[in-house]
């Protein structure tokens, strides 16, 4: 029979993160003053152990051993041969996926929520605040407090905590205290709610709250966990990229093209960055970062960043067809539609060592029922991003004759976001076409704009 | 957010209960969103929205970190 699972034992899990800040430079990061940001400016959100990981340039750190204790209730997890989906594609490449579905949350968000949950326990902190938007980091960092018998409150952003109960439920379980942000409980949220009773609330009040709720304990034993974006943060996913390279080696394989979906980055620089690693030494591999292309922050848009002119644009409704009374409908915002990137994730991309692409949202679930058909899991929205492209670049692969090898993350299992699923199959989700050329004449206005400055590291 | 989002919620969920700046971003498939907020936003608001660019992330946590002591001195 042929081997579906590539497994490590628990003694063979990686006893060291890559730090990928050993091997890239960046510009250091500017306080609101525009003068680099010292370590002691972070104190109070953060415990001096992870401020230290923030701005660490060594390439090993050592992952403790309390934290591989939480981490072998689910890692190593399983390097997995989507056989089924190879010869429903009927594809000469060889795909594997890193299945982090298995950790008792359902995603790769653990890996880091873990770690933070024990430098803050050992540094002192009794409690930990966040923010979560649909939910799944806020379920994660419940989850690793649990384990280290710290306090957990979540501030949730109150249009998901009406329409997601089942991840408050979650958090609820795990013992944490998840409330509707804007709340009651913070004089952030008490000034939304007073000007705003009907507020949907918004990540950027909830994150207001949660910081808040850190700073102003005057027992100085709360602090802020963040599940995304920064340096501790990608170091942490690592273990999944490490892993990943063991089992590989386990069958004498090596992945020709690496892909995870990135919406903050983390559980794309997870599986990825130990490849880069290896690219920077001279391996030959293609990794590809994949986002949503209706909302895009890697790869260019009209509208990327650089919000420039709007001459020639052509939307799907015209303003002289709207009316005064016009009010779009509701859209479906994927979990990929992030505020940030993770800066190294950025810097990699202006480097040319990732090659960003992005997919359209029906080709994304398209993917992801493909998946289900074949290899049985249900993914994750921000997951079929990836998908998506294992799809397209594998069908690439049969046209052309090769025998690619493509690893991508399975970053979560969607069984908490059928609602999503619901909306796909009952046609309730759309694409739209935007022409070339009105792209090409937006290109045109964008490049007036100015460029930030560009450091490169090799 | 990983659910429906109404066009109201991307209207205030910036700073200050101002249009987030990705509203282009995320709305501009959809119908005329510059030419709509350019017909509702003071000038300098919509002059502001438009040369809009995200803050790091470290940056923005300092900056709320100042606005909590703030709120509660």
């Amino acid at each position: 029979m042929e081997t579906k699972k590539v497994l490590l034992t628990e003694d063979e899990i990686p006893r060291q993160w890559y730090n990928i800040l050993a091997d890239i430079k960046m510009n250091p990061p500017l306080g609101p003053d525009g003068k680099p940001v010292s370590p002691d400016m972070l104190a109070p959100v953060f415990p001096m152990n992870l401020i230290e990981q923030e701005v660490s340039s060594e390439r090993w750190i050592d992952i403790p051993e309390e934290v591989l204790r939480v981490y072998c209730m689910w890692r190593p997890s399983p390097l997995v041969r989507a056989y089924a989906l190879e010869k429903a594609l009927d594809t000469p490449a060889r795909i594997y996926y890193k299945y982090e579905g298995v950790s008792p949350p359902g995603s790769h968000k653990p890996n880091t929520a873990v770690a933070q949950a024990y430098y803050n326990k050992v540094f002192g902190i009794k409690r930990l605040t966040t923010e979560t938007g649909a939910g799944q980091w806020g379920s994660a960092l419940a989850f690793a407090c649990s384990q280290f018998g710290l306090e957990c409150k979540v501030f949730m952003v109150r249009i998901s905590f009406d329409q997601k109960p089942y991840r408050k439920t979650m958090m609820a379980t795990w013992g944490a205290n998840c409330v509707a942000s804007p709340s009651t409980e913070t004089k952030a949220g008490q000034q939304i709610l007073e000007q705003y009773p009907d507020t949907p609330g918004s990540l950027g009040i909830a994150i207001s709250e949660a910081i808040e709720a850190a700073v102003t304990d005057p027992s100085g034993q709360t602090r802020y966990s963040l599940g995304s974006v920064l340096n501790h943060v990608m170091l942490h996913q690592t273990v999944i990229g490490l892993e990943a390279k063991k089992q590989m080696e386990k069958i004498g394989e090596y992945p020709d093209v690496v892909i995870g979906c990135a919406g903050g980055g983390s559980n794309f620089a997870g599986l990825a960055f130990p490849f880069v690693y290896d690219k920077f030494n001279g391996k030959k591999i293609d990794i590809h970062p994949v986002e949503p292309a209706a909302c895009p922050t890697m790869t260019r848009a009209p509208f990327a960043y650089d919000h420039g002119d709007t001459i020639g644009m052509t939307p799907l409704l015209p303003m002289h067809s709207l009316g005064h009374t016009f009010i779009p409908p509701p859209m479906h915002a994927g979990g990929l539609r992030y505020h940030g990137m993770a800066p190294t994730v950025s810097q990699l991309i202006v480097e040319g060592i990732l090659e960003p692409k992005a997919y359209k949202q029906l080709d994304t679930y398209n993917a992801g029922m493909l998946v289900a058909k074949t290899e049985g899991f249900i993914s994750a929205p921000e997951t079929n991003h990836a998908l998506a492209c294992v799809v397209d670049l594998a069908k690439k692969a049969k046209e052309e004759g090769k025998e690619k090898v493509i690893l991508f993350n399975f970053s979560g299992h969607g069984l908490i976001d059928l609602g999503a699923y619901e909306q796909f199959l009952s046609g309730n989700l759309k694409d739209y076409e935007y022409p070339a050329k009105e792209i090409e004449e937006a290109e045109k206005i964008l490049e007036q704009y100015p460029k930030p400055q560009i450091i490169k590291s090799h | 957010m990983g659910n429906p989002v109404p066009f109201e919620y991307c209207e205030v969920c910036g700073d200050d209960q101002h249009p987030c700046f990705k509203i282009l971003d995320c709305w501009w498939e959809y119908f005329d969103v510059v030419q709509y907020l350019k017909n509702r936003l003071p000038e300098d608001q919509f002059n502001r929205l438009m040369a809009a660019t995200p803050k790091p992330k470290i940056t923005s946590l300092l900056e709320l970190i100042e606005q909590a002591r703030k709120r509660n001195a």
